[in-house]
Formats: C-alpha cells, sequence, structure tokens
C-alpha cells in the first residue's frame, strides 16, 4: 500500500520473445532484498493463472528458476533495478495483455509473532499493457 | 553548511527521505547526495546502505572509493550508515547467531570504510550480537546503535534488556538510535491519501484514528479494532492495513526519550509532513518542542537525521522541501531552548 506499488508493473514491462512473455518487475520495497525475499509471484496473464514452477526470473544477468531463488542468500535484488520473469504464454510484439499479478516480499529483517516469522510485503497490480518487441 | 550553535544537536538528511526520488529517471547515488548539499539539508548524510549502494554488504575497493568521492565533494558529513541485521535471510530459518554477527560485522566493517563513525540496525539484534560486536566496534571506532522505532517503547522488554545491556557495559560504543515513530501525538495526514487509494474507506481510516488516539496501551486495541472495523464492513486485507498504522505510530510521550540517555549515539528525525500554521511551522503529529526539549536538556550534541517517510503513504509533496521545512523548523526550536547547566 503506497506510491511504489503503481511502479511495480510499468507501463513498458512487457516485452514479447520467442520464448513467450517477458515482465519487468521493480520493488515496492525501498530496500535491496536477497533473493530468496521473492517468495510469492502470483501470475494471471489474460486470466490464464500461471504456474510459478513454470516460471524463470532473470536478475543481476542471471537467470534462474523460480524455485531456485530461495537458495539464493547471497545475491541482491538492488532497488531500482527490475527483475524479469519469464513468462511461457504466446504473445507478439503489439499484442495487449491483462497482467494481474500478487507479488510479496519476505523482509528479512522484521519478524512477527512469538514464533519470529519475516513479515511478507504484498503488492497487487492489475493492468493491460502492450507488449514491445524484444 | 549551515551548522547549529555550538553545543546543540547537529541536523542532517537521510537518503530514506528520498526513497520516491530515488526512482525517478536519471537519478543516482550521486546526484542525491549532490542535491541533498545544494539544499543545505546537511551536514550530517545518513543512508540505508542496502538502499543506496549497489553491491553493499561487498563493495570493491573501487566502490567504496567512489562513495567517499562522491560524499567528500559534497561537503557533508557522513552521520550514521543504517545497516541490516537480515536474520529471516532464508524464509524457512532464522539465521543462527554466528551467522548473524557475522552478516552485521561485515557491514560494521564497510561503514567503517567508507568513514560513517555510526551504524545502525534493529531491536532483532539481540544484546549477545551487540556484546559480541563490541570489540570490533571498539577497534573500529563505529558505533552500533540499536534503533528504538514504532512499536517499541521505553516499555518494551527488549529496550529494557538493551538498556541493561548498555548500562553494565558502560561503553560509548554501543547505544540506542530514538526513531520519533515510537513518540508520536497523532496519525499523520498523508495516510488518507494511501487509503483512498488503496479504496478503504473514510469511516475505517477514522475508526483506527480514534482508537489509537484514546489512551492505554496501542498493542492492547488490536482485537478491538479488528472487530469493529470487520463490524463496519473492511475485509480481511483492510484490516491488516488499519492494524499497521498501530505498529508504525507509537504513542509514548516524547518526554520518555530522557530515559535512553546517556546510551544515545544518533537520532532518526522522522516525521511524516510539516505545515505552515498561524504560529510557524508545525508538526501535527510529532510534538517537536518537547523532543527538543529532552536532547537540549540531555546536552545531545549529535545528529538528528531528518527521517522524510510519509513517501510511504503519498506522493504529493516534495521530499526535499518537507526536509527543509523541518530543518527550518528544528533549528529555530533548538536555539530557542533555554541554556541549560554543563
Amino acid at each position: 500500500m503506497g506510491p511504489l506499488d503503481d511502479q511495480v508493473v510499468r507501463a513498458d514491462s512487457l516485452t514479447a520473445t520467442p520464448d513467450g512473455l517477458d515482465i519487468a518487475v521493480y520493488s515496492h520495497w525501498y530496500r535491496a532484498l536477497p533473493l530468496p525475499s521473492l517468495v510469492r509471484a502470483d501470475l494471471t496473464v489474460d486470466g490464464e493463472q500461471i504456474d510459478t514452477s513454470t516460471l524463470s526470473v532473470t536478475v543481476n544477468g542471471h537467470r534462474y528458476a523460480f524455485a531456485e531463488l530461495a537458495g539464493k542468500g547471497d545475491e541482491y535484488w538492488f532497488t531500482t533495478d527490475p527483475v524479469v520473469l519469464h513468462v511461457p504464454v504466446g504473445t507478439a510484439p503489439g499484442r495487449e495483455h491483462r497482467v494481474q499479478l500478487l507479488l510479496g516480499l519476505s523482509i528479512p529483517y522484521i519478524l512477527t509473532g512469538p514464533d519470529r516469522v519475516p513479515l511478507v510485503a504484498p503488492s497487487r497490480t492489475d493492468k493491460t499493457l502492450t507488449a514491445t518487441g524484444g | 553548511m549551515t551548522d547549529t550553535a555550538p553545543g546543540l544537536p547537529r541536523l542532517g538528511t537521510t537518503l530514506f527521505s528520498l526513497s520516491l526520488e530515488q526512482r525517478k529517471p536519471g537519478r543516482d547515488f550521486a546526484s542525491l547526495v549532490a542535491e541533498v548539499a545544494a539544499r543545505d539539508l546537511g551536514p550530517g548524510l545518513e543512508m540505508v546502505a542496502f538502499q543506496n549502494l549497489r553491491g553493499w554488504p561487498l563493495l570493491s575497493d573501487e566502490q567504496v572509493r567512489e562513495v567517499r568521492s562522491v560524499i567528500d565533494e559534497s561537503g557533508l558529513t557522513p552521520s550514521c550508515l543504517a545497516i541490516n541485521n537480515d536474520l529471516g535471510l532464508y524464509p524457512d530459518r532464522l539465521l543462527s547467531d554466528d551467522e548473524s554477527y557475522e552478516y552485521v560485522a561485515v557491514q560494521v566493517r564497510g561503514a567503517a570504510a567508507l568513514g560513517f563513525p555510526v551504524t545502525r540496525v534493529g531491536v532483532e539484534t539481540t544484546p549477545v550480537i551487540l556484546e559480541r560486536l563490541l570489540p570490533l566496534a571498539d577497534q573500529l571506532q563505529v558505533k552500533v546503535g540499536v534503533e528504538i522505532h514504532a512499536p517499541l517503547t521505553i516499555e518494551a522488554p527488549p529496550v529494557a534488556a538493551l538498556k541493561e545491556l548498555f548500562t553494565r557495559l558502560d561503553t560509548p560504543w554501543l547505544g540506542f538510535i530514538p526513531d520519533m515513530s515510537s513518540s508520536m501525538r497523532a496519525i499523520p495526514g498523508a495516510v488518507d491519501d494511501a487509503h483512498r487509494a488503496a479504496g478503504i474507506a473514510p469511516e475505517l481510516t477514522a475508526l483506527a484514528k480514534g482508537l489509537w488516539a484514546e489512551p492505554g496501551p496501542t498493542m492492547a486495541k488490536f482485537p478491538e479494532l479488528e472487530r469493529r472495523a470487520a463490524e463496519a464492513g473492511a475485509t480481511p486485507a483492510q484490516v491488516g492495513n488499519l492494524q499497521m498504522l498501530f505498529t508504525m505510530h507509537g504513542r509514548m510521550a516524547p518526554e520518555r526519550w530522557a530515559d535512553f540517555f546517556p546510551h544515545v549515539v544518533h537520532v532518526h528525525g522522522k516525521f511524516y509532513g510539516i505545515e505552515d500554521g498561524p504560529d510557524g511551522l508545525t508538526d501535527p503529529s510529532i510534538d517537536w518542542p518537547a523532543v527538543a526539549r529532552v536532547l537540549v536538556d540531555q546536552h545531545y550534541t549529535g545528529f538528528i537525521s531528518s527521517e522524510y517517510e510519509a513517501h510511504a503513504y503519498s506522493d504529493r509533496y516534495s521530499a526535499f522541501d518537507q526536509v527543509r521545512a523541518q530543518h527550518d523548523m528544528l533549528r529555530t526550536l533548538l536555539e530557542q531552548q533555554p541554556a541549560v547547566a554543563r
């Protein structure tokens, strides 16, 4: 909840590639977070729910399967950099897509409750945008 | 850089105030620092290492030289580097004490390399870890301060444990960093913008504000807020947003900051909006005259870092203008305080 929510997926975030749709995603948290903090990316494209296990993510120039991020505690997602979600759906330059994303970031220094569980900060996006060419 | 009169707290800015500014096209670290200096918002300069320093916590020698050079050229004085103890680095377990110590120690060394005299950690850094950090802090001559942020107050058990530790160790290298979020007199008006954008009915915002302002410990009001908000039609997510107000804004009396002395190593001038009222600049949500009185009474001569945080709720105001207004207000308040016996 706040002004950064609107910047998570931006007007120029969608790119059509031969493998599918790339979505550039920006953080709604104010500081760089370790990659395991990216705990939730519930994505729906044009009404179709995307199974997270089919997503791969490019961050700092490296491409990982979504599940691999959980082990990358020595790498950080910097404040102003996007991560790119590679989504296996059909697209083409100029095509419009409705993107609904629930991004959940685990905040590693804010521990909540008696079990000291990291806070998960959610950000919701629902935008219809046009993909550009890769 | 304009400074306050000798013997008074000094002013400064944390780049955290500029969190939205940082995201604007063409902005980089050097331009943020340069603009803080050009607008005379020093002399103190604080930043969150993980927010502003790409590659943190492992900067190359060349990156260290670059950061130092940007700060040197600005004429600002490094006041505090906010570092983090990411105990929940891996969501399925917490770091062990050994891992936590190493995680923080690397950053204290980094702060020393960059020329910062103070580091800020959160209350998740336990007395055990702080005591282990003491020899390193002493060796590097870098203080480690624990930020006291809402919902913490002087009565919170972790705060009492820290006070006992600092009293027992009697060292200048460990201490508190008071953050004014713990001692507010009203929920900030900027919250209305955020709630409107999130579709939260004004009646629900008013309900939370009203309950918050009632006497009694804030944490004890959570169940009543949840019950009454649900009755008024709030969704579970909206109840969470309303409860967040109780977590982010504390109601400790500002006079209680005196109880944290003499173990205060830095101060966060957290604020959410300065207004031009009939009697001059004023802050509806924080009682700065009371805070200034405590700091001067306690002979505090360290930095107050202006920390504008309404950017979390609204992008309607210029953070630079807000920090300017807070500096003007604070300078007047500090210099108006009657002299105290030294």
